[in-house]
């Protein structure tokens, strides 16, 4: 059922000192979507994200949470935040213990879950970012990767049903990125709802069901990947890049290797298999 | 500090429970200060170092070069307490007259004093101990299960966490600094070193806001839950560091004069 968890609607948001980060910002995310938020810096992705659990408030306009305004009490908004998880850009601001395990279980503890309960979600947590072995270690020695892994383990341990990464890619091995990728499709195939924001075209590409692209505090387009990569003149003005995929594939078309009817590849061995043998 | 805190994570008692190496250092300490003679702390100086550098596998230099950091004031302080200056040359044990001044040690100040050196130095060891075989957090969460306040444990978390992240802001900071020429005569240096503060201060805010919206996306309401990973209780180690108290009270009270 693809119905509507969480929306903006007509979502205004100014920072204190006047600066305009959000304009007339209309956006409807349905429930276990793949959405991707693309942007160059201070599009407003982040700002946008910080709307979704109430950690800001919009000027005017609303968020509505499964068809309801969020409430800002701090009741409604503790309530709001477990169901909304976000893994923030830096991992540093983040953690704020110095022990992996006392970080992750924050959390699932503000939940007000049994320590019972708890400890099986932060052992899971673990396991699945694979930080099992980074447990007895202090944050601060910890490369840039590891704390980044260990903050998506403490927003996973709290189960929430949509998941915001802002960034989740930034600052990760190639090894390890391919890994978080497929994190987010075991997440997905839980029927998560999960929203990133990224710089990375590719990945924005092949993984999402949807797009976003946002500029200067706008959504300027939203659509399927295939429709929005192919339009040149929106790429431009999003200082965004084609997809490497995308780019072969027109290439290869150009050149008459592949007839234009071709559909578009979604990976690499879709592409390789609609070549003519 | 980097070194001892390093340590704190990697020796071979780390998985040892906290409150086991607390209560041994804490009551190890207590008696070490009140003891009468210089045989208690000559023993739990020995104590100390044998169990830090053998059982906790911390390197025997390492351990000398932190004993060697309180030395030098430690020498200070006590030199002047056994020296003293009179103009009455009688009871002096060793002493030198000029001018009708006489400067020299007395015989009860110089025990005195160094029963005061061995003592502190012997508490010292044990703190040494404490701090290189258990990691701040699991000292913290010990000081919470002794209901020390939390807004005192609290506050300890986050000041030890962001030690680390301020450091590695400074540090950062610093290089590009010294990478674009900062610090090259004593003009520039004050410079570079105020331009630093500034930036860091800025960074200070900023992280702490960015701190308080990441907690409060986990749920936060104004108290630090968390969970510690549990430690086996190994009550054998308890009834041996009780013993090793009673043996070292029973050597404080024959000492007693």
């Amino acid at each position: 059922m693809p119905d509507v968890i969480l929306e903006a609607v007509h979502l205004d948001y100014s920072y204190p000192d006047g600066t305009k980060a959000l304009r007339d910002i209309n956006l409807k995310i349905k429930r276990g979507e793949k959405l991707t938020i693309l942007g160059s810096n201070g599009a407003g992705k982040s700002t946008l994200f910080m709307q979704f659990n109430g950690l800001y408030r919009p000027n005017s306009g609303t968020i509505k949470y499964r068809g309801q305004d969020i409430s800002y009490k701090n009741k409604a908004l503790i309530e709001l935040r477990k169901k909304v998880g976000i893994v923030f850009q830096d991992p540093d601001s983040q953690l704020f213990s110095s022990s992996v395990y006392q970080d992750i279980s924050f959390g699932p503890l503000n939940l007000g879950l049994s320590e019972q309960e708890v400890e099986v979600r932060v052992e899971q947590a673990l396991i699945d970012t694979e930080t099992t072995d980074l447990e007895d270690k202090p944050t601060h020695l910890l490369s840039y990767g590891q704390k980044k892994r260990v903050s998506i383990a403490g927003v996973l341990a709290m189960e929430p049903e949509v998941i915001i990464f802002d960034e989740p890619t930034a600052g990760l091995d190639p090894r390890h990125a391919r890994e978080f990728m497929q994190l987010l499709k075991n997440l997905s195939d839980e029927g998560k709802t999960i929203i990133i924001s990224t710089h990375d075209v590719d990945l924005a590409y092949s993984w999402s069901d949807r797009l976003i692209i946002m500029s200067s505090g706008e959504i300027i387009a939203q659509g399927k990947p295939g429709e929005l990569f192919l339009q040149p003149d929106l790429i431009k003005r999003a200082d965004l890049a084609l997809p490497s995929l995308l780019e072969m594939y027109c290439g290869l078309v150009e050149k008459g290797w592949l007839p234009p009817s071709t559909p578009l590849p979604k990976t690499r061995a879709e592409l390789l298999l609609s070549l003519p043998q | 500090m980097i070194n001892i805190d390093s340590y704190a994570y990697s020796n071979h008692l780390k998985k040892i429970h906290p409150g086991e190496k607390s209560f041994f250092a804490m009551s190890t300490m207590a008696v070490c200060l009140t003891s009468p003679t210089v045989i208690t702390p000559l023993i739990v100086l020995a104590i100390m170092a044998g169990v830090t550098i053998f059982k906790a596998g911390i390197p025997a230099r390492f351990f000398l070069k932190l004993m060697l950091v309180p030395l030098s004031f430690l020498l200070l302080s006590v030199l002047t307490i056994a020296f003293s200056i009179s103009t009455n040359s009688f009871g002096f044990w060793l002493a030198q007259t000029i001018n009708g001044f006489t400067i020299g040690i007395r015989y009860p100040d110089l025990i005195i004093a160094s029963e005061l050196f061995l003592r502190s130095l012997g508490a010292v060891s044990c703190l040494y101990f404490l701090a290189l075989t258990t990691p701040m957090t699991e000292i913290i969460t010990v000081l919470h299960k002794l209901k020390v306040p939390i807004i005192i444990t609290e506050l300890m978390v986050l000041i030890y966490r962001f030690i680390f992240v301020f450091m590695e802001t400074a540090l950062t900071i610093r290089r590009a600094q010294l990478s674009r020429s900062g610090y090259v005569s004593m003009k520039s240096s004050f410079r570079s070193m105020s331009l630093l503060f500034s930036a860091l201060l800025g960074k200070v805010f900023v992280k702490s806001q960015e701190l308080y919206n990441a907690m409060a996306a986990r749920c936060y309401t104004g108290e630090i839950k968390m969970l510690t990973k549990k430690y086996p209780v190994n009550p054998r180690n308890y009834l041996l560091i009780t013993a090793l108290a009673l043996v070292l009270i029973v050597i404080n009270l024959l000492g007693r004069r």
